[in-house]
């Protein structure tokens, strides 16, 4: 069952990239890609490259080193949006309190740097895995971005937890999802870069990936279109004059 | 491999920590009267005794050095304790403000967004004044300034009775008053 070419493998490559666009369509419909620009884009994108890069795997006319072109190609792209999408969900979360924006840009700044270097010593650390240096060179590709990305997201994470703060259902449900993505992928990767496994158990690591994949769709799918109970709050608005002697009261208690 | 096995314990820890606050965030307590109850009372009279600086300078005229180090330890660490309570509490009116934030009314939604504001500014105070707190404790004659801290809660402290006046006017104090 955990072949290359099983009824499984067919199913985990396509099934994600069909939701996706599902999802996308289901989003447009409820024009929530005018709220989640990026994500609406990002959503197209991906499942657009990996429906191409499963017709090209299929197809006998593609050879080996055109279907890694199209991958790094797919990845380069793809990695752009899932960065400006992680800029996206900072800027929602933090940018709406001026007290913790500027504490919250210098933590993601010096984290982002950090990671970045961390990246690029383990791609210069990581052993040659492959015949083919386009192969070995889509891995540690692989690896780097989703280093940054994880850990990047995993600070968003870490801050707004710690300051309590509340991410909007479909905005935790996208970073979620592409948490889990990112981490799953980063371990995978860098066994695959590393050369962790023999080649011929590494079509376990694609199931690992696959399923991955699919199951965060699905987590988008639930947090983005499956909606929330609403509890109502009352609250009772305050007659104007009575606001005034409040401020007055409140002035006596800060100055004394 | 060596690589690998970090990349690999990091990416476990990371989706440990993710799922730890999807669970926490699917069985957070609503925001209503419960949370309010958690925050404990602060005696900023107290508070600000031990954060001035003229205090401190009286002490250090008064008793000889070895004398002055211990009592500055013991106050630094009742400073602590004051600074943490205080963070606490600003992180509870968070949440309740975060909750009042969807209010359909300008005036509560305002106030709200005012104490959530207030409530974050303390809160990341709170982590550099417990910072200075610890460096104090090391060197107990070195100078130190928590009063950004008092100042906060202090502004907190208004913010939150505003919120809560505006939410119910019949009981205006009920949050400041456990502050």
């Amino acid at each position: 069952m955990l072949q290359p070419h099983s009824l499984l493998w067919h199913y985990l490559w396509v099934a994600p990239s069909v939701l996706l666009l599902g999802l996308a369509g289901r989003m447009r419909w409820l024009c929530l890609h005018k709220k989640f620009p990026l994500f609406f884009t990002l959503a197209i994108v991906s499942a657009i490259e990996q429906l191409t890069l499963y017709a090209c795997d299929l197809a006998p006319s593609v050879g080996a080193i055109t279907w890694w072109e199209i991958f790094w190609a797919g990845l380069l792209v793809e990695g752009i949006l899932k960065f400006a999408l992680v800029g996206e969900i900072f800027a929602r979360v933090f940018n709406a309190y001026s007290s913790i924006a500027q504490l919250g840009r210098l933590v993601i700044l010096g984290v982002g740097v950090a990671l970045v270097l961390t990246a690029a010593f383990f791609a210069v650390r990581a052993p040659q895995d492959s015949l083919f240096e386009i192969v070995n060179g889509a891995h540690l590709l692989e690896q780097t971005i989703y280093l940054v990305e994880a850990g990047l997201l995993v600070v968003i994470f870490l801050l707004s937890s710690y300051f309590s703060l509340f991410l909007d259902r479909p905005l935790f449900g996208i970073a979620l999802g592409m948490s889990f993505s990112a981490l799953v992928h980063l371990a995978t990767w860098a066994v695959a870069a590393n050369a962790g496994l023999p080649p011929p158990k590494r079509v376990i690591l694609d199931f690992v990936n696959m399923a991955t994949y699919h199951v965060c769709v699905l987590i988008w799918f639930y947090y983005l279109l499956v909606p929330r109970e609403v509890t109502t709050k009352s609250a009772v608005p305050l007659p104007e004059n009575n606001l005034d002697v409040w401020n007055r009261e409140l002035e006596r208690l800060v100055h004394p | 491999m060596t690589i690998a096995i970090l990349v690999v314990i990091a990416a476990a820890l990371g989706l440990l920590f993710i799922l730890g606050v999807t669970l926490s965030r699917s069985w957070q307590i609503s925001p209503g009267a419960g949370l309010v109850r958690q925050i404990k009372p602060l005696d900023i009279e107290a508070f600000r005794n031990l954060v001035d600086p003229a205090e401190d300078e009286y002490l250090r005229r008064r008793l000889p050095a070895p004398e002055f180090r211990l009592v500055r330890r013991k106050r630094l660490r009742a400073m602590a304790a004051y600074v943490q309570a205080a963070g606490r509490n600003a992180d509870i009116l968070v949440r309740v403000g975060q909750a009042a934030l969807a209010a359909s009314e300008a005036p509560t939604a305002e106030a709200a967004r005012r104490l959530v504001d207030n409530a974050l500014l303390l809160r990341r105070n709170a982590i550099f004044a417990l910072l200075r707190i610890y460096i104090a404790l090391a060197w107990p004659n070195s100078g130190l300034a928590a009063t950004r801290v008092l100042r906060g809660y202090e502004q907190l402290n208004g913010s939150a009775m505003l919120l809560g006046r505006l939410q119910n006017p019949a009981v205006p104090v009920r949050i400041s008053a456990t502050l």
